[in-house]
């Protein structure tokens, strides 16, 4: 009866070889963020220009994949256009998924109707988001400095700054923030970013916590690396 | 030529019919198992350690993909993209929720079932629960008392492997277990504010090996539970009861069949069963000499209520009127969620068992005096966090750019949830009955649910919302909210009563071994029996009281009550 579960033991040694993603079509940068087990699959003249994206138009797709980067950029790790976000968020629209909102889906008809509702959420947010800069900058979004493209994300992401009129924005940013966070931390390096420790499917033990004279852990110092963090974030 | 007759037939091959198959193959029955849907495979089935990112739709799925199918509403998490494509969940089988009933209805009809990808919880109840009439003078108490369960329980835990600590609780008695699982930092904490506030925060009793267990692997922490067990290493009938029952060459195995119904003979006693094969669209009987249930408590409910005879009017052994009635369920929903501030840019820990209840916080109200509170009886919570698969807390933290994505790193060991787990007491307005109108598209009545949350139970949630709200500045947590409303019903999963066991033929359907009154030769092997549902789980304990169950029946073998084929 056990013999199973030990036969097992040795399957485990190959796990994590599975290379699916690398077979699906348009995913190519998708392959990128997950080098070491797909290297092989990658066809040599993959490049982020020569992706044709299956939803948005080539103007829109550009502007997902600024505002993805702008969410979550290049530090120490690397960021969403590394990860391949942009063409994430196209499939993911494009296939009407939705990974944000809390409506209730019951039925396929459900489904179709939520997705073409983020389907035209998202077209015309990127078109709120040029009228914006139009009507702050006398430009489209794209063409607008780097001060001047964060300045229209800020006074949508942060209470501080939010005005009357802008609550279509809002939602808009909301909704493109909600894309590009499942987007890059369902990657291996959005995940690789944060530690998450699955990503080793076999320890040895579970080690548990490391503060045997500090019960309420009252006493731990913030690692120096974080603490930067704290100080770059008071805005 | 004669049909071949099985000694028995076992309806389901969940926790309870998997028991209950391997127990009565090993004693030398020719035994017929039925199951609604495929066969599980681990390897095609499970998770398998593969990653979010080797998913076409990481994890969401495609949209579109019950295009069709008579019951469209998409599970939760263990029907993920994992095993997108496999027939394993429910959806050619519709149910009906009457006006003003919203249950939430998860059906895993691979071998194995829900067992497969169970929570691991695996507390015993005590004469606190099967008592609990005398004590608060509310409802029946259980046919059984603790003395007469115990060796069951410590028989079903060694045969699991059950991890956890002796506690000497009264309320929650202690087992036979393997070494607990080591705490996390966020246990520490907890059990700390825990103890200010006179919570108390313990490990769970927690199906998980964290040792080698009879022949089984010990855990390797990958965190993938709940989407199955790549090796077995948590009791699953996959793993343990399946491959035993098959062992012995006793067993016959049907899968793809669905029964609809119970056959009688001219005496009214169970012969058989009849099933849809439901690859070849037809309906098939099987016949023995015992029928034992095992279908996952409504489901029993329904295919006995769909037994209609000459013999039983309203549905097979039902003159106590009582099938279907008194449907219980666990409340559940997040009563409290925040982070712990002390623990902000603390490096990823190897505490990967999120969806694990490494420890919680067991029933603590009512037990000096069962009148203490507002309500009676009493309600558990599993609290639990850290360094999960999904920064799930990014919708708290405001901004973009370089510092929102250091600040979720920062936050990542850091958050914690919790989740009630309150009793609902029987009551009239729940129940199960059979649709008088629609039928499912192989022709079977449908099953109607009829349920409402009560008074008890929604003050229990309001208490726990209190409790959270004091444990969280107790152990100098921030809270970020809590849940408005429970969960909808039918989402723990634990779901009991339309079977009710007790002694008296007029008022219950069982008897105390889960043999049904009015037939003889038919027995049920699930949840549907308890008569009322307590703050713990259910599958270790259907588990033990199969064990009773076909132990009584053996017996009733050797005494000639029932004849082999």
């Amino acid at each position: 009866m056990g013999g199973q579960g030990i036969e097992r033991r040795e399957i485990l040694r190959y796990i994590g070889m599975a290379a699916v993603a690398g077979t699906f079509p348009g995913f190519r940068q998708w392959v990128f963020a997950c080098p070491q087990e797909h290297s092989q699959s990658l066809p040599s003249h993959v490049g982020s220009d020569s992706y044709q994206p299956l939803f948005f138009s080539s103007q829109h797709y550009r502007m997902v994949e600024k505002l993805a980067d702008m969410i979550i950029p290049e530090d120490d790790t690397p960021g969403a256009k590394q990860a391949g976000v942009a063409e994430f968020i196209d499939f993911m629209v494009a296939n009407r998924v939705p990974v944000s909102g809390s409506r209730d889906i019951r039925s396929t008809d459900d489904a179709i109707e939520a997705g073409n509702e983020l389907q035209n959420r998202f077209i015309a947010g990127l078109d709120w988001m040029n009228a914006r800069s139009h009507s702050e900058f006398g430009q489209q979004f794209m063409d607008c400095t780097r001060e001047q493209q964060n300045s229209l994300l800020e006074e949508l992401a942060y209470k501080a700054k939010f005005k009357p009129t802008t609550e279509g924005g809002r939602a808009f940013f909301q909704m493109m923030r909600d894309y590009t966070v499942v987007g890059y931390y369902t990657t291996k390096i959005g995940l690789q970013s944060i530690g998450y420790p699955g990503l080793r499917a076999v320890w040895p033990k579970m080690p548990g916590c490391s503060h045997p004279d500090d019960p309420e852990h009252a006493n731990l110092r913030e690692p120096a690396s974080s603490a930067v963090s704290t100080q770059s974030n008071k805005n | 030529m004669a049909a071949k007759v099985y000694d028995a037939i076992v309806v389901g091959t969940g926790a309870g019919g998997s028991t209950a198959m391997k127990i009565l193959c090993e004693a030398g029955l020719q035994v017929c198992a039925i199951n609604s849907g495929p066969r599980m495979d681990p390897d095609q089935d499970y998770r398998a350690h593969r990653q979010v990112y080797d998913l076409k739709y990481r994890g969401y799925g495609d949209p579109l993909r019950l295009q069709g199918k008579a019951h469209q509403e998409p599970y939760s998490v263990e029907e993920s993209e994992y095993s997108e494509g496999r027939d394993l969940f429910e959806h050619d089988v519709a149910y009906s929720n009457a006006p003003g009933t919203d249950w939430y209805w998860k059906r895993c009809k691979a071998t194995g079932g829900k067992a497969n990808f169970w929570g691991r919880s695996s507390a015993r109840f005590g004469d606190i629960d099967f008592k609990a009439a005398d004590l608060d003078g509310f409802g029946e108490n259980w046919p059984v008392d603790y003395a007469e369960i115990s060796p069951w329980f410590s028989k079903a835990e060694r045969y699991m492997g059950v991890a956890s600590t002796i506690q000497n609780r009264p309320s929650n008695p202690d087992g036979e277990f393997l070494p607990q699982i080591p705490w996390r930092c966020i246990d520490y904490i907890i059990q700390k504010g825990a103890e200010k506030i006179g919570v108390p925060y313990l490990p769970d009793r927690c199906a998980q090996l964290t040792v080698a267990h009879n022949g089984h692997p010990a855990c390797h922490y990958c965190g993938n539970c709940s989407r199955g067990c790549d090796v077995g290493s948590f009791f699953s009938p996959t793993w343990f009861t399946i491959p035993e029952a098959e062992a012995t060459r006793n067993l016959t195995l049907l899968t793809n069949a669905l029964v609809r119904g119970i056959l009688v003979n001219e005496d009214g006693m169970a012969n058989g069963v009849a099933y849809v094969d439901r690859g070849a669209r037809k309906e098939v009987e099987v016949y023995a000499k015992v029928v034992v249930l095992a279908a996952s408590c409504v489901e029993t409910a329904h295919i006995m209520l769909n037994s209609k005879s000459r013999h039983w009017p309203t549905g097979i052994a039902n003159s106590s009127g009582q099938l279907g009635k008194n449907l219980c369920e666990h409340l559940y929903g997040n009563p409290g969620y925040g982070y712990l501030p002390r623990l902000l840019g603390q490096p990823a820990t190897p505490d990967n068992i999120a969806d694990s209840t490494v420890a919680w916080a067991p029933r603590w109200q009512n037990l000096k005096n069962p009148r203490e509170e507002k309500f009676i009886r009493g309600y558990s919570v599993y609290i639990g966090g850290g360094c999960g698969e999904f920064p799930g807390y990014y919708g708290q933290i405001e901004g973009f750019g370089a510092a929102f994505k250091r600040d979720l790193k920062r936050y990542y060991p850091t958050s914690i949830g919790a989740l009630i787990q309150a009793p609902t007491l029987p009551s009239s307005n729940n129940y199960v009955d059979i649709d008088p109108e629609k039928k499912d598209i192989f022709g079977i009545p449908q099953l109607r649910f009829h349920f409402q949350w009560g008074q008890n139970e929604l003050l229990m949630w309001e208490h726990s919302k209190q409790v959270m709200s004091d444990l969280f500045k107790a152990m100098g947590a921030e809270m970020w909210g809590a849940d408005d409303q429970p969960n909808r019903a039918g989402t723990s999963l634990h779901e009991t009563g339309v079977c009710r066991f007790g002694n008296d033929p007029k008022r219950y359907v069982t008897n105390k071994w889960a043999q049904t009154h009015d037939v003889s030769n038919l027995y049920i092997c699930d949840a549907s029996i308890f008569p009322s549902c307590t703050d713990k789980t259910t599958t270790m304990p259907i588990v033990a009281f199969t064990m009773r169950t076909c132990d009584h029946m053996l017996d009733n073998f050797k005494k000639g009550v029932h004849k082999r084929a």
